[in-house]
């Protein structure tokens, strides 16, 4: 832990009263205070300590008695900050001389931090360049030769400010690499775009993952970067914090509802410890051209959890700064395309998204299109039948009432 | 006009059901000639057999080729599913038409061997032309290539029955329409196993994928097309040295058209129709797309997706005989079809909404469309004056091209937009549709006291009183 002095940035409400948090603790099950239906959500940019061209993208999103705070950041490589809290007021609080300093430790806090009921984070530390001429196999690990990958965070990024949008509640951070020797990245860039929502919903454009209050959404987007190789094959190094000793790890859900993403039966999660905690979701899905349709859709391959002790990470300020630095690291890998079919070269573009929440996961449904055509289809022969049978009987007893006749 | 036609009835060595079509007067041959040369004799005819189950191979191969080769034809082209559905739907078009006009163009302008050369010539160029297309990278020169198959793609299937009429009549007719019933099968069985390994091959030989390797890869599968047009020259030859030996008369389908007969066509029969189009738009189409399905929602290998989107030929090759034979020993047929119906709606709901294994609801399907077919089109036969018959089977025929075309195309744009769980649900509305016509056409047919239902006994019975 370092400096306790120095200016503290904190926002919202007073601090509840301690018997308030007491009564809160007591009355609910530590993660059933989350999940709610709507949220009040503010999108802040924080302002650096003046002189360092850094800053924060703090999204606080407040239900009735929780709040979840969403801090982004390129300090180092791109992370992300979740904490959820059982209080409406919790509050962040920074210490940009700590944070900027070698020992971060304690220069991000969410307070009160009793409230705090799970924290985790991650940190998009590299982007993965592959070539796959040779590789005839989709399934092949690594999908290609590996070429030098890009370290995110030692690339250069623009001015969050700027891309602050509060109608749809996102923000671009849009970021190029320092030494770019090749010119790869002249007329190209690696952008996260981050979005926050108010309610559940489903946005337009594919994959149209269905997202709730308790989520944000995160789009990664490679446009216009030039390929090293004539069938790049492009990948993303994501950092987790392992829980204890083991890795978080990645399920695949398998579905039998593609209706909101043509073709893709697959939706993958990775889950912080035993449900409800945070969450990662996102479809094995990419695509390779703005107009997101089937024919440019690419397969996106994780690879398993593992911790990263081998090798040293770019570390991430704010990770350090929360966690403090007793923490292991788990990463996985994400690669989007194969060697054969659509990929980065079709258009010089590739965008993946993910969800990153808090509580349960959200679970697609089946339409009430689908529903409805569904109980005509099999409700009307049902019905048919059913009538048919009914006038067959009668029809009969009629007839042999009339047999002594005949 | 007429004049041939009584030549062709004088003929016939009876068998009042196949009325109007040619069939070879067998007369004893002077003079010794091998059995396997000799028209009269068993032996002949079996080469003769041989020959005419492989006149159909090469259209029915090719038929299928781009369900074989999806994701390969999407991908090179660079086209969307809609796009890709169009292959088969420019193959439905000319069918529309040419249905009605088929076994006139092979009765009245051409020929049988004339005309099973000249459609097997269409089916042989138009395979090129789809393979040029590839070659060129010319998305329109595949749908034309296609276009120009389907000219004669479904005329050849009906001069290749003429032929087993011509030959096989009074002797093992029934045998030889299901052996090429069978062998149909047997061609897009082994084109969906075998064009995906051909692609692999020449992609290894020609270093890449892309269109090239696709146009050489439709190229080599025109080879079919070609064996098939040397069985028709061959055939049009023993069929001249038969008529020269046997002086048998050269086949006819025998069929008349008059379109004004649509208007005189009942109830039952337009039912008979809704079910046929509403039955086959959810087979044919969702075999055209199925193999991505497997692969996505079933996570099979590309090899594994070929075989299960195959299996419903593979199943329909056996037992369409066996089906046919039941059928004809109960009768019931309305009760058979509502059946296959109800199978069939089964087996989509279980793919569409159940992660079982999709081989249980491919077999299914596989049972069910082959019983379908052989209590669904004859019926045809008892509701319809034999005059009429030729027309009706033309019309239903047209329909159902017209049907595939239509809804392969809106398959495409919903697999596109929605997935393949609403393509699914699309489907299962549309054999939904097909049932309840089957229970309508049970309920009219009881209500008319009409003769579609009666088991076989009964229908035994009907005749023998007619003779009286």
């Amino acid at each position: 832990m370092c400096c306790r002095e120095g200016p503290r940035w904190g926002r919202g409400h007073c601090a509840p009263s301690p018997t308030l948090l007491l009564g809160l603790l007591l009355s609910a099950a530590p993660l059933g205070l989350l999940g709610e239906e709507t949220r009040q959500v503010s999108l802040e940019v924080i302002p650096d300590w003046p002189g360092a061209p850094q800053n924060l993208l703090h999204i606080r999103a407040v239900g009735t008695n929780s709040t979840l705070h969403y801090v982004w950041s390129i300090m180092g490589p791109p992370a992300v900050l979740l904490v959820a809290t059982n209080t409406p007021h919790s509050t962040l609080a920074v210490n940009w001389s700590c944070l900027l300093s070698p020992e971060p430790a304690g220069g991000l806090t969410v307070l009160p931090r009793g409230s705090v009921q799970f924290s985790s984070a991650l940190v998009f530390t590299r982007l993965f360049e592959f070539d796959s001429t040779n590789t005839s196999e989709a399934s092949a690990k690594p999908p290609g030769k590996p070429y030098p990958p890009y370290s995110l965070a030692e690339f250069s990024w623009n001015n969050i400010t700027d891309s602050l949008d509060p109608a749809t509640l996102s923000a671009t951070f849009r970021g190029h690499p320092i030494h770019d020797p090749t010119g790869a990245f002249a007329n190209g860039s690696l952008a996260f775009r981050v979005q926050a929502f108010p309610s559940s919903s489903r946005p337009a454009q594919a994959p149209r993952l269905l997202h709730s209050a308790d989520t944000c959404q995160l789009e990664v987007a490679l446009v216009g970067a030039c390929p090293r190789g004539n069938r790049s094959l492009f990948g993303l190094e994501i950092v987790t914090l392992g829980q204890g000793p083991e890795c978080p790890s990645v399920q695949e859900q398998h579905s039998i509802d593609d209706e909101y993403a043509p073709a893709v039966f697959q939706l993958d999660q990775l889950v912080w410890g035993s449900l409800p905690s945070g969450f990662m979701q996102w479809r094995p899905v990419a695509f390779s051209q703005r107009q997101r349709g089937r024919d440019s859709a690419l397969p996106c391959q994780a690879s398993p959890v593992c911790l990263t002790l081998e090798y040293p990470l770019p570390q991430s300020p704010i990770v350090r700064a929360f966690f403090g630095s007793q923490t292991n690291f788990c990463a996985f890998n994400l690669t989007f395309g194969a060697p054969t079919g659509p990929g980065y070269w079709d258009e010089h573009y590739l965008s993946w998204s993910m969800l990153l929440g808090v509580g349960t996961p959200p679970v697609d449904s089946l339409s009430p299109l689908i529903l409805g055509i569904m109980a005509v289809a099999l409700g009307a022969p049902g019905l048919m039948l059913l009538a048919g049978g009914v006038v067959l009987l009668l029809g009969h007893k009629q007839c042999s009432e009339y047999q002594p006749i005949n | 006009m007429e004049e041939d036609d009584e030549e062709a009835r004088a003929l016939l060595e009876g068998g009042p059901n196949e009325a109007g079509r040619g069939a070879p007067a067998v007369s004893a041959v002077p003079g010794a000639l091998p059995a396997l040369c000799d028209p009269s004799r068993l032996a002949h005819r079996l080469l003769v057999l041989l020959l005419m189950c492989f006149l159909g191979f090469g259209s029915y191969f090719c038929y299928d080729n781009p369900a074989a080769l999806q994701t390969q034809v999407k991908r090179d082209m660079q086209v969307n599913t809609t796009r890709f559905m169009l292959l088969y739907a420019w193959y439905s078009w000319p069918n529309v038409v040419l249905c009605f006009f088929g076994g006139f163009l092979i009765d009245r302008v051409f020929g049988i061997r004339w005309g099973t050369i000249i459609f097997s010539c269409f089916v042989c160029i138009g395979q090129v032309i789809f393979a040029l297309g590839g070659i060129f990278n010319a998305f329109w020169l595949m749908e034309f290539g296609r276009f120009v198959f389907g000219i004669g793609g479904e005329s050849l299937a009906v001069a290749q029955n003429t032929y087993a009429v011509s030959w096989f009549k009074g002797k093992e007719l029934n045998l030889v329409f299901g052996l090429q019933l069978s062998m149909a099968r047997i061609g897009s069985t082994v084109n969906m196993n075998l064009m995906g390994w051909l692609y692999s091959k020449v992609e290894a030989s020609l270093g890449s994928a892309g269109h090239t390797t696709l146009g050489v890869t439709l190229m080599i599968g025109g080879i079919t097309c070609i064996l098939s047009l040397i069985c028709a020259l061959v055939l049009a030859y023993l069929d001249q040295r038969a008529e020269r030996i046997l002086h048998k008369a050269q086949g006819k389908t025998g069929e008349v058209i008059k379109l004004t007969d649509v208007k005189d066509f009942s109830l039952p029969l337009w039912l008979i129709f809704i079910i046929c189009v509403c039955y086959y738009v959810a087979v044919f189409p969702f075999i055209g797309l199925g193999k991505v399905f497997f692969i996505e929602k079933f996570g099979f290998s590309s090899q594994a997706a070929s075989a299960i989107n195959s299996v419903v030929y593979v199943i329909s090759a056996p037992m369409s005989p066996i089906f046919g034979f039941l059928v004809d020993k109960t009768g019931k047929n309305i009760i058979w079809v509502f059946c296959a119906v109800v199978t069939t709606l089964a087996a989509h709901v279980m793919l569409a909404f159940t992660l079982w294994n999709p081989w249980i609801a491919m077999c299914l399907l596989g049972l069910a469309y082959s019983l379908l077919a052989c209590a669904l089109w004859p019926m045809v036969a008892f509701v319809v004056p034999e005059h009429q018959l030729g027309t009706a089977y033309g019309f239903m025929q047209s329909i159902q091209n017209l049907g595939l075309a239509i809804i392969s195309i809106i398959a495409g744009m919903i697999l596109d937009t929605r997935g393949y769980l609403f393509l699914e649900v699309f489907f299962i509305a549309c054999v939904s549709l097909s049932l309840l016509s089957v229970v309508l056409l049970y309920v009219v047919n009881r209500a008319r006291g009409g003769n579609l239902n009666y088991s076989a006994r009964q229908r035994e019975e009907i005749k023998l009183s007619h003779a009286e």
